[in-house]
């Protein structure tokens, strides 16, 4: 690695209002917002700005590339899984592979220490959230139920919901002689064609299924088809294939400059203020390699229960059509009989090919005859599964290894071991879904433990003894690094994170524009 | 089918170029040799393109923090399975019978397995980081995917059918019911 200052490296860009750290769910909304305000701001964005039509194959592997694929190292008694587990790379991050399920936070998300004396509450209130997640969801074009079963009273969804699909229907079967109540999911794509405010038309969606491989039609709601045009419409500068290696700060902490690698060379982007929106882990991965911030930088890394519940149905269930999660259940948002703090919600799940022989293989063991026979019987195969609570702990954590990657920079390590809350929640799960697929006619029912997205490794809050961001997203130490994404979350929330990220990052620029103005 | 979709699925079906680039031709062989137990169905190569992954230097964004590299790993693994082959057979893997090769698979995915290279690295991870890695290969191949009925890829014109027992035109009956 090259000595990295900045006497030695040439001025190639001129001093700008803000630089923007990841092009995804955290940094879009949060560009387009600042560059409507006339801010003058540059995106940096690791990956590529892909032209989904023309490049997207409807191939898992051939869509490999949209996962954040540099190597994480995973530790701990129950190390996560990366790659397309989580984070993503390219205009657009993670919501290029996002399956578009995007469910609220509820109310009592937000306050979990209040009420269990366990984990953190945020510094920020749901009512302050909600307006955020009603322009969000307009934005995107947000098909879902009206009204909308549990929370909080809200404004009716843009678009009624999309179709559901064969796990979809399988699941209501179950829940219904159960009597668990269910409703067709929230998903970010348009039910019909939808104008996009400030955008165009986007298609309905083609059911093609696909989602967490990239959608090829322009109708998920992902952000390089809706904030990153609003911010391209105001201006602002993407600058793909660029990879940030450095953030140059003066004496007093402020942020004065980015380095980082496109094409093979070095740059060196001056700026006012610094947005850094690069994920749970790219996010305390910067910060630790510049040692920045206060506070623990790195610590209390969460990942969602997910464990899925998958079966074998006598009917035909073509687990690649349709929007893969197409049936929400919150019920057991609070369950009456837990034994646990927080709660989770229930969502039916359909399946790409490689990805469930994957599972099969890491999960069941399976090889050899009992491998293919399995496999033989994957268009009646359905599943469930849920996103839970997870506490935060000190110990699980980010940290920066001694193996170097191949830019000469330390590869971070992930420790994640899952406390006695996730293990107690995730036995409840397994016991309800495995009555709900039993009610609805599954039969070879298996288990695939799984923890899933990445957060709460910069977590916001009132002091920096506690905490690396203040409630607007500043970081404690310096006066112009702001940082937004799900690094901040002090508690993981019982629901998928992508839209409350968003509703953040709109909220963050605000917060910023009126202490600027 | 979009023409992506084609393009990525021809290049699949192109022979694999001989011959290993990363492995040596003794570590390859293995590799091959349990690819074969691993997804017994003859025409779909497995080994050749974890080799390419190999010398690519690319991985699919984490590895598991007790075992070593990528690389490194299978090098090990590959005379790991040596190793046990000859501690329970007294020969090496690629000399045994199918059923000898199983019970060295069965042995170091159970973690159970004699050999030297296990007592450094896990035995039960490597064994789940390469059925998970030649899983993958193989069912994203044409002919993995026409055999269990898949026909995805087909989705240029979007799917309009997709509840329960519903299929278009354009897929294949059910393969069992």
């Amino acid at each position: 690695m090259s000595a990295r200052t900045a006497s030695r490296l040439p001025c190639v860009a001129e001093l700008v209002d803000a630089v923007v750290i990841g092009a995804g769910a955290g940094g879009a909304p949060l560009a387009a917002r600042l560059a409507q305000a006339g801010l003058s701001v540059v995106v940096f964005e690791a990956g590529r700005h892909w032209d989904p039509p023309r490049e997207f194959a409807t191939d898992e592997r051939a869509q490999s590339p949209l996962f954040w694929n540099d190597e994480r190292l995973s530790a701990g008694a129950d190390p996560v899984a990366f790659g397309r587990n989580n984070s993503g790379t390219g205009v657009g991050g993670s919501t290029l592979h996002y399956t578009a399920y995007v469910p609220r936070a509820q109310a009592d998300d937000f306050r979990l220490r209040t009420e269990f004396g366990v984990g953190a509450d945020w510094p920020i209130e749901h009512a302050e959230l909600a307006p955020y997640y009603d322009e969000i969801e307009r934005v995107l074009g947000v098909s879902g139920p009206s009204p909308y079963p549990w929370g909080p009273p809200r404004t009716p969804y843009p678009l009624p919901p999309l179709p559901l699909n064969g796990a979809a229907q399988l699941m209501q079967r179950g829940c219904a002689a159960l009597g668990i109540c269910t409703s067709p999911a929230a998903n970010a794509a348009p039910s019909r064609a939808y104008h996009r405010p400030g955008i165009g038309t986007a298609p309905a969606c083609t059911n093609r299924g696909f989602c967490q491989a990239g959608c090829s039609t322009g109708a998920k709601g992902s952000m390089d088809v809706t904030y990153i045009p609003l911010a391209v419409a105001a201006v602002a500068e993407i600058r793909a294939n660029t990879f940030v290696t450095g953030i140059e700060t003066d004496a007093s902490g402020r942020v004065t400059a980015v380095v980082a690698m496109r094409d093979g060379l070095e740059e060196r982007q001056p700026c006012r203020a610094l947005f850094l929106c690069a994920g749970a882990v790219e996010t305390p991965r910067l910060m630790l390699l510049n040692r920045l911030g206060r506070g623990p930088v790195g610590r209390h890394f969460m990942a969602h229960a997910g464990l899925q519940l998958w079966g074998t149905f006598d009917e035909d269930a073509r687990p690649f059509k349709g929007m893969p999660g197409g049936l929400i259940s919150e019920d057991t948002h609070r369950p009456a009989d837990a034994d646990f703090a927080g709660g989770y919600l229930l969502q039916s799940i359909g399946v790409m090919p490689v990805t469930y022989a994957s599972q099969v293989a890491r999960g069941r063991g399976l090889w050899g005859q009992a491998m293919l026979d399995h496999m033989q019987g994957y268009n009646h195969v359905a599943g469930i599964n849920i996103l839970g609570e997870c506490l935060p702990h000190p110990d699980n954590r980010v940290e920066l290894s001694g193996e170097l990657d191949a830019r000469g920079l330390p590869k971070p390590r992930i420790h994640f071991s899952a406390g006695e809350n996730e293990q107690r929640m995730t036995a409840h799960a397994e016991r309800t879904m495995r009555a709900i697929w039993a009610a609805a006619g599954a039969r070879d029912i298996w288990a695939f433990p799984r923890y899933a997205h990445t957060i709460g490794t910069c977590r916001m809050g009132w002091t920096e003894d506690d905490a690396v961001v203040d409630a607007d997203g500043r970081a404690f130490g310096h006066p112009n690094l702001v940082l937004c994404d799900n690094s901040v979350f002090p508690s993981a929330l019982s629901v998928n994170p992508a839209l409350t990220i968003m509703a953040l990052s709109l909220r963050t620029a605000d917060r910023f524009l009126k202490g600027v103005h | 089918m979009t023409a992506a979709t084609r393009d990525a699925l021809r290049a699949r079906l192109a022979p694999p170029p001989a011959g290993a680039r990363y492995l040596t031709g003794s570590e390859f062989a293995t590799l091959a040799a349990a690819c074969a137990r691993l997804l017994p169905r003859p025409g779909i190569d497995i080994a050749g393109p974890i080799d390419e992954r190999l010398a690519a230097g690319t991985c699919d964004g984490w590895r598991y923090d007790a075992l070593p590299p990528d690389r490194e790993a299978y090098r090990r693994g590959m005379a790991g399975l040596d190793q046990t082959a000859q501690a329970i057979f007294g020969a090496p893997f690629t000399q045994l019978a199918p059923a000898g090769q199983d019970t060295v698979l069965s042995a170091v995915q159970g973690g159970t397995a004699p050999g030297e290279t296990w007592q450094a690295m896990p035995a039960d991870r490597f064994f789940e980081e390469l059925l998970a890695e030649a899983t993958e290969i193989f069912f994203a191949h044409p002919l993995a995917q026409e055999a269990i009925g898949y026909a995805g890829m087909a989705d240029a014109p979007g799917w309009r059918r997709i509840g329960l027992d519903e299929r278009e035109d354009r897929e294949p009956a059910a393969l069992r019911g």
